[in-house]
């Protein structure tokens, strides 16, 4: 009985997404209908020049396509995901910025050419869409990791380089590099292995942003946030997971803005 | 990872996405007492060895002697890829979901209604990992809404049951230093601390110290830890708790800092004495004459303390081992009656070719039988239990050779694969007999000198394994503890390498390395069924109730120790294929009452 009414449920529940009209996508993505039902179910969609999506027009290496994400000009910024829509796994990752600007930073793996949507939805539920089509040659998801071929890389799993700097008198920038293959389990024999979880907090213990990552993150992920601060010396509080648990934590300080 | 793929994707896939939402519907909650009760509900088993004592006896007797020939595949469940090898897992069930492992540390939840996969689990493990006798995993663990298990990098994990996500995951010991982990953890009730998980290690052939360690199962916080070779410190609560034993009493020099004695197969609990019993595995190096003396606790089975850590009482069946008698064997607790009296005993088959029973109280010696045919290395037990040692068959010593290089190679039976391994037996509570899936086989054996290095196989001997009989090597056997009568027989060509399973419809059930599924009359051994799966059995069957339908499932998969260390043996075997899968058996309706 149980399952009959969910089995109702599931169904009502498609039916309401299909009834969605979605507006046509500039990218003219094969993908977009699908990829808007899936990574956006629920509210309104529009493109939105106020998101700046910068992009190389051609990725110079598949493996690493850096992707900058602006969408400072946007009031209330509740989540910002990004797609990569002719990837194997699409979704590359999303960010909740809370006390960041809207604002991220990062590398991401690309199977072949393919358009880069980025959803950035506000407090009213509304996703403002924009994006990029990147020129590659194959293979970026499938490829074992360049950390295989080294047989210890599991020791250096998490070795972070990181960096603070304060952008304004009321936000730093933070750059930050960890030691991780970011397996996507689609290269032969070797399962999903990447860190999915990443959470920046103030020195109350306040969280700042908080990114979920997923396989098409570049390996060894390479991130850039901006979080509000105010003109005090402050330290920010990183910590990240990974899909078997491991966590690595660290420290970032922010000058004060006298030494501007 | 895939489930959450498999539900964002509802435009394909509704049967699956309904599936999912109607298992989290019912969040799952397994209860601590649910797991003491384990033996008695047949609706779920919720405990490798089907209950704490692991006698993996069933209470169902729906699926009895007349009507198992109607015993049919309801569906099989292929684990996929190219990691095969073999598969010795028995799964759990709960709830309508079976959680089963598989080679090279993967997971899997199954619908059983369906044979629907819900989701997959597959640990990244490092380049490098040194499991001796194959990448296997015996079981998981179940509680609260986790299930758990340990894995061949030795950690151990923590999964959410209903997405296979990772809660936590600790670190049992060393890779790089030939730790792993390959049985199945066991979940124990405590006073102090609630309920605890306990596991042991793997590694005895890399000179690792073998050690029980017990966690909180929501966070892996470890809260006491025991190490089973003396010298070394136990831990209570982040403090040393006491060392084990007395330093040096029973071994020379600094020959216990790597001294073996691996808990390599996990333990059983029993619910009335309170006590965990785990069976420790060889001393390390193989070559006895570096090491005089008893080496406690190896080849033992050491009751614990599960509040404290502390050893309430060990028994050491082969002292002084010179054979690899890696004794690790499951202690199974049991009432006996003896004499018109009820002794609260534990029984146990030994690599050594002896089946003991011991006061599981004390640990006191009441008997030990042979369960092997021509044993050679002892001529008997003493009335403590102590072997009478055949100096005759005890491998000659390197340094009296002429070159220094090879010791006076004997000829000693058991072989040192045992004559009975890993594979669990057992103890119908029907028949008030144990079943012993045992294996008749002997070797030539000769030590060699052997230093430690950290990741080195720490060995000093050679062997080669041979058959005894002409026709077989396995052998089935049905025994009575009280007596040491054996009561049937079933022999097989190949050796056997799985567990046993009981039930109250009076069926015997295991498999064989040739691929068939069997089941026997418990009071005759006579075969009344069976089913060929299509690569070899080396894991343990189980049973329970679903649905008013009494279901039977094993695990296939050839491989284990047998292909990698079977010497002369591998003539029977090397033709086996290597497979991965669960098949799950019932009768079709309507052909039950037949």
């Amino acid at each position: 009985m149980l399952r009959i009414l969910v089995l109702i449920v599931a169904v009502m529940g498609i039916a309401n997404v299909q009834a969605r009209t979605l507006p046509a996508d500039p990218l003219e993505s094969v993908m977009w209908q699908y990829m808007a039902e899936r990574f956006m179910p629920e509210g309104e969609i529009v493109f939105d020049d106020k998101v700046i999506v910068m992009a190389p027009l051609s990725a110079e290496n598949q493996f690493h396509v850096p992707i900058t994400v602006d969408a400072t000009a946007l009031d209330d910024v509740q989540e910002i995901i990004a797609i990569a829509d002719l990837n194997p796994i699409p979704l590359v990752l999303s960010v909740r910025p809370k006390e960041a600007l809207s604002y991220v930073g990062f590398r991401l793996k690309l199977q072949q050419t393919s358009p880069i949507h980025v959803g950035v939805r506000t407090g009213d539920g509304v996703w403002h869409v924009s994006g990029a089509i990147v020129d590659a040659a194959g293979g970026g998801c499938t490829a074992p990791a360049a950390a295989h071929g080294e047989s210890n890389w599991m020791q250096t799993l998490g070795e972070t380089r990181a960096y603070a700097g304060r952008e304004t008198l009321s936000n730093a920038r933070m750059t930050l590099r960890m030691r991780h293959p970011m397996d996507t389990g689609l290269a032969a024999g070797i399962p999903a292995f990447y860190m999915n979880e990443l959470v920046v907090k103030d020195d109350a213990g306040q969280v700042v942003a908080e990114i979920d990552m997923y396989e098409p993150v570049s390996e060894n992920p390479t991130l850039t946030l901006k979080p509000k601060v105010g003109s005090e010396e402050t330290v920010l509080h990183v910590s990240t997971r990974d899909t078997e648990g491991n966590t690595f934590d660290f420290p970032l300080t922010v000058p004060a803005s006298a030494r501007l | 990872m895939k489930r959450k793929q498999t539900l964002l994707a509802f435009a394909g896939s509704l049967a699956l996405g309904v599936a999912g939402f109607s298992t989290s519907a019912t969040a799952l909650d397994v209860s601590i007492d649910e797991i003491m009760n384990d033996q008695s509900s047949g609706e779920d088993i919720l405990s490798y060895g089907l209950g704490p004592r692991a006698q993996r006896y069933s209470p169902l007797d729906q699926l009895n002697k007349d009507n198992i020939k109607n015993l049919y595949p309801v569906w099989s469940f292929s684990f996929g890829g190219e990691k095969q090898r073999g598969q010795e897992s028995q799964p759990l069930i709960k709830d309508g979901v079976m959680y089963v492992t598989g080679s090279y540390s993967r997971m899997w939840a199954i619908d059983i209604a369906s044979g629907e996969e819900l989701w997959q689990y597959d640990a990244r493990l490092p380049e490098g990992i040194l499991p001796c006798c194959d990448v296997v995993n015996r079981g998981a663990a179940i509680l609260g809404d986790k299930v758990f298990f340990g894995t061949l990098d030795a950690k151990i994990v923590a999964l959410d049951a209903a997405t296979g996500k990772v809660i936590w995951r600790k670190k049992i010991g060393d890779y790089e230093a030939g730790y792993s982990y390959t049985a199945a953890p066991l979940i124990v009730p405590t006073e102090a601390h609630g309920p605890l998980i306990l596991t042991g290690n793997s590694g005895g052939e890399f000179g690792i110290v073998g050690q029980v360690e017990a966690r909180h199962p929501d966070t892996g916080e470890l809260i006491w830890s025991r190490p089973t070779i003396e010298g070394h410190m136990g831990t209570l609560k982040g403090q040393e708790s006491s060392m084990t034993g007395v330093a040096n009493e029973s071994w020379p020099g600094d020959m216990w800092k790597n001294g073996g004695g691996a808990t390599w197969l996990g333990g059983t609990y029993d619910p009335e004495t309170k006590l965990a019993y785990f069976g420790t595995g060889n001393p390390a190096p193989w070559n006895s004459y570096l090491r005089p003396g008893d080496n406690k606790w190896t080849s033992s089975r050491v009751a614990i303390d599960v509040e404290t850590g502390e050893i309430a009482w060990g028994f050491q069946t082969t002292p002084h081992d010179g054979w690899d008698y890696d004794g690790v064997n499951e202690f199974i607790s049991f009432d006996m009656e003896k004499d018109g009296e009820t002794v609260q005993a534990g029984a146990t088959a030994d690599r050594n070719g002896f089946f003991y029973v011991l006061d599981r109280t004390n640990g006191e010696f009441i008997s030990a039988t042979p369960f092997v045919q021509n044993i050679s290395w002892a001529k008997g037990m003493d009335e403590n239990g102590r072997p009478l040692f055949d100096p005759e068959n005890r491998p000659g010593n390197p340094t009296e050779s002429a070159d220094g290089k090879k010791g006076k190679s004997i000829f000693a039976v058991p072989s040192f694969l045992g004559g009975k391994n890993w594979m669990p037996m057992a103890y119908s509570q029907k028949t008030s007999n144990f079943y012993i899936p045992s294996n008749e086989w002997g070797m030539d054996l000769w030590n060699e000198p052997v230093t430690y290095k950290k990741g080195a196989a720490y060995l000093g001997a050679g062997f080669t394994i041979k058959p005894i009989f002409d026709d077989y090597i396995g052998s089935l056997k049905a025994m009575d503890p009280a007596t040491g009568e054996v009561k049937w027989e079933y022999k097989n060509k190949a050796p056997l390498w799985g567990g046993v399973l009981t039930t109250a419809g009076g069926l015997v059930m295991t498999g064989t390395p040739e691929g068939y599924l069997k089941a026997f009359d418990d009071e005759t051994g006579e075969e009344l069924w069976k089913f060929q799966t299509g690569t070899g059995i080396v894991s343990s069957p189980i049973t329970w109730e679903q649905d008013g339908e009494q279901y039977v499932a094993i695990v296939t998969g050839w491989g284990g120790a047998v292909p990698l260390w079977g010497g002369e043996v591998a003539k029977v075997v090397s033709y086996l294929n290597q497979g991965g899968s669960v098949w799950v058996f019932k009768i079709p309706e309507g052909l039950a009452s037949n």
